[in-house]
């Protein structure tokens, strides 16, 4: 191997990165651009539930439980019905979220502080606002009754045996946006891996690469040239990004930089190893493409944790998650930007993400031979 | 006029056959991926590891703890004694909630005086986590007061109870909510990325020329394009609805026909898409660009990540224009609920409006690249 060739190679893919504009987008700007775009999608507020409320009682104080109810942010009255199997077709229709049942002598039962049952119809097609809609229903219940009940029971606070205090660690205000964007960073780093698989595949579309052949440049030197220019001009990308987060999004990032810029190559080199080896099956960029969307771009955002954390329930579901370079990468990013901790909590990912790389290179090495021969 | 799109489609086919690798990747990734991915997300957010730092012992505070852990959300994974390995625990992300435990709990609960504080920690890298978790906790925790009070009678229990009736899918399984979703979602890619690739690449290998001097109409040529896409993305819809419904048990409460047929404009308004990203790109590349871009925000816009309820208002207004968003709901509504035509029409409508306006402006940038 020769210093010289590698530098050569790396000379020429620098040129075409920086010649094409489009090129130079793709590997430099569109991490940036999308995370600007994607992160505005992420500022989670708490969902908005439509009831429709059927009022068998029909008195003051079924009116106002109501009202108390509905004077919570997330809950909106928007249907009064007469008619129990008038609750069923609103739901099925997407009209109403949830339906509420006050039963017959609500009140009555209630100045004679004797429990009172109140029915609450969910929709439980999406698990995670069923249960938010059941939680803000039973403490809009409580406060409720706090309030109405009279007597000692009218202060519970005071007396209850029992509190809880609830801190949030490394992120105190639980801001959405300090969650997301450095996980969000994970995805968007993936643009250079399709630029640099892109333009594996392009050589051999156009017929170029038989050219390269025809001179002393080895696969080594070719496939690390172009490895190293691409992670060297997607560091550029990932600094850019980065800046993003920090100057445009108000993140705190509380751990070293240098470790940070230190752990998005060894990223990189893992996506694009990666990459490599799909490169060397793969004829058209066509083919290249649909394989960095389906292998990269769309479980990146299902199953590295971005989310949803990473399932445990079953070894293969464990596996399918940890065998992707982005469920490493969000924890690493995670971890340094909020946690601000150093490398020695973060030695899992980090050797994950190396075993892959330099494995993955060797392969792609390997294939490369036998194509050559 | 029949007769040339035929021709034209037979030429894609041929397209199909040669690029071998291509077909098979598009036939049988897809499927693949979506047994993949359902595996690996089906367990939503359970058993999240806790650490308890218990400086009680009691009988009241195992209660606890045992309470803790007979939730779906949680899992008490560690019971340490130094604050400092507690500390340790959720630095390394081996546990993401701790408990803390004040010494001299049981015997203060007992005092009407005093109120105990049972304090959590948790590890707010991941909000959606954090909360899930820290509501559940909170929620074991004042069960347990309201327990403790009414035994000491210190309140009426709960004076207004809930009886909670959850209907469509009630066991709440993650499964038979992301399940749709995805179904739609790795149709809509799939066929979004033939369309969009189809005449880019014809352009960048000077083929396109070639069709140009053919007597083939801008509407002919649109249709031979649009055609193959669509039956792809169909057989692929097609093949993971049938694994979803016998491999994976998700229910089918509504009319398969109609499931069916609203498919259609779905597909047709994607295509219609992503013949216009091709008409308007130069190159293969430029066209790839647009689809990662459009692949993206259609993700995030779906709803499916993120509530269209939770987006910011103008976001809420684009969502419209995303045809995956209104055949989510379509898609999630039928499955599960088994609503009827006469309630999705205004999904419906928007489909069918973003299926013609797409396909126009298709079928115009077809014709002005055949200029």
């Amino acid at each position: 191997m020769s210093l010289r060739r590698t530098a050569a190679i790396i000379r020429k893919e620098m040129l075409h990165i920086v010649r094409d504009p489009r090129n130079l987008f793709l590997v430099i700007v569109s991490p940036s651009f999308l995370l600007l775009l994607l992160v505005h999608l992420f500022s989670f507020e708490g969902g908005q539930f439509i009831l429709a409320v059927l009022d068998q009682d029909r008195t003051n104080l079924s009116r106002s439980f109501v009202h108390s109810i509905g004077s919570d942010p997330n809950l909106s009255v928007a249907y009064w019905v007469d008619d129990y199997d008038a609750i069923l077709p609103l739901l099925v229709g997407g009209k109403a979220d949830t339906g509420l049942v006050i039963p017959p002598g609500f009140g009555a039962r209630l100045q004679g502080r004797r429990t009172v049952t109140v029915q609450a119809i969910l929709d439980g097609t999406d698990p995670f606002d069923a249960s938010q809609a059941s939680s803000i229903l039973a403490a809009q219940a409580d406060i409720f009754a706090a309030a109405n009940a009279g007597g000692p029971a009218g202060h519970p606070a005071a007396l209850a045996p029992l509190e809880v205090r609830t801190t949030t660690w490394y992120n105190v205000g639980m801001e959405s946006l300090h969650s997301m964007v450095p996980a969000l960073l994970a995805i968007v780093l993936i643009m250079p891996t399709l630029a640099l698989t892109l333009a594996l595949t392009r050589e051999k579309e156009s017929g170029t690469l038989e050219g390269l052949f025809a001179t002393p440049v080895s696969g080594l030197e070719y496939t690390l040239g172009k490895l190293l220019t691409y992670v060297v001009m997607g560091l550029v990308s990932a600094g850019l990004a980065l800046l993003v987060a920090v100057w445009w999004f108000k993140v705190p990032f509380r751990g070293s930089l240098l470790i940070y810029l230190l752990l998005s190559s060894t990223y990189y080199l893992a996506c694009m190893g990666t990459a490599a080896v799909i490169a060397s099956f793969v004829k058209s960029q066509q083919t290249a493409m649909f394989v960095v969307l389906i292998i990269f771009l769309v479980p990146s955002f299902f199953l590295s944790g971005l989310i949803t954390p990473v399932s445990t329930a079953s070894r293969a579901a464990a596996l399918t998650s940890y065998s992707m370079p982005s469920t490493h990468f969000v924890e690493i990013s995670r971890v340094v930007f909020l946690k601000g901790l150093g490398l020695a909590y973060l030695v899992r990912p980090t050797l994950a993400l190396l075993v892959t790389g330099l494995g993955s290179l060797a392969l792609a090495l390997l294939f490369f031979k036998k194509k050559i021969a | 006029m029949l007769r040339r799109v035929h021709n034209l489609i037979i030429k894609e086919v041929i397209h199909f056959k040669r690029d071998w690798m291509l077909t098979l990747l598009i036939l049988l990734v897809p499927a693949l991926q979506l047994i993949l991915m359902t595996r690996s997300t089906e367990q939503g957010i359970t058993r999240q590891p806790v650490v308890i730092l218990d400086q009680d012992h009691s009988r009241l505070s195992r209660r606890l703890v045992t309470a803790l852990d007979n939730t779906e959300e949680l899992w008490v994974r560690f019971q340490v004694q130094d604050p400092d390995k507690m500390r340790y625990l959720l630095d390394s992300g081996q546990a993401k909630l701790a408990v803390l435990i004040p010494a001299g709990f049981a015997q203060g609960v007992r005092d009407p005086r005093t109120s105990q504080q049972v304090q959590l920690i948790a590890d707010g890298t991941n909000v959606v986590v954090a909360s899930t978790i820290m509501g559940a906790a909170s929620g074991v925790i004042s069960h347990l007061a309201a327990q403790l009070a009414s035994a000491l009678g210190l309140i009426v229990p709960e004076l207004v109870d809930f009886r909670t009736d959850i209907r469509f899918n009630p066991t709440l399984d993650y499964r038979a909510y992301s399940m749709p979703a995805q179904l739609g979602f790795i149709t809509y890619q799939v066929a979004l990325v033939v369309a969009a690739l189809g005449l880019a690449r014809e352009r960048e290998l000077g083929t396109l020329e070639q069709l140009m001097v053919s007597p083939l109409r801008p509407a002919e040529l649109t249709l031979g394009k649009g055609v193959p896409a669509a039956v792809i993305g169909g057989l692929n819809f097609a093949v993971m609805w049938a694994i979803s419904l016998t491999i994976f048990d998700v229910p089918m409460n509504g009319s398969p026909l109609l499931l069916a047929l609203l498919t259609v404009p779905f597909l047709t308004a994607v295509v219609g898409w992503g013949l216009v990203l091709s008409a308007i790109s130069r190159t293969q590349q430029q066209a790839i660009l647009f689809v990662f871009v459009q692949a993206m925000v259609e993700i995030t816009l779906s709803g499916f990540l993120v509530p269209v309820q939770s987006m910011p208002p103008l976001l809420q207004t684009l969502s419209h224009f995303v045809p995956l968003r209104h055949y989510l709901v379509i898609i999630r509504s039928i499955m599960l609920k088994g609503t009827p035509l006469s309630d999705l029409w205004p999904h419906v409508a928007a489909l069918v409006a973003l299926s013609l306006v797409t396909g126009l402006v298709g079928l115009r940038s077809v014709a002005r690249r055949m200029e």
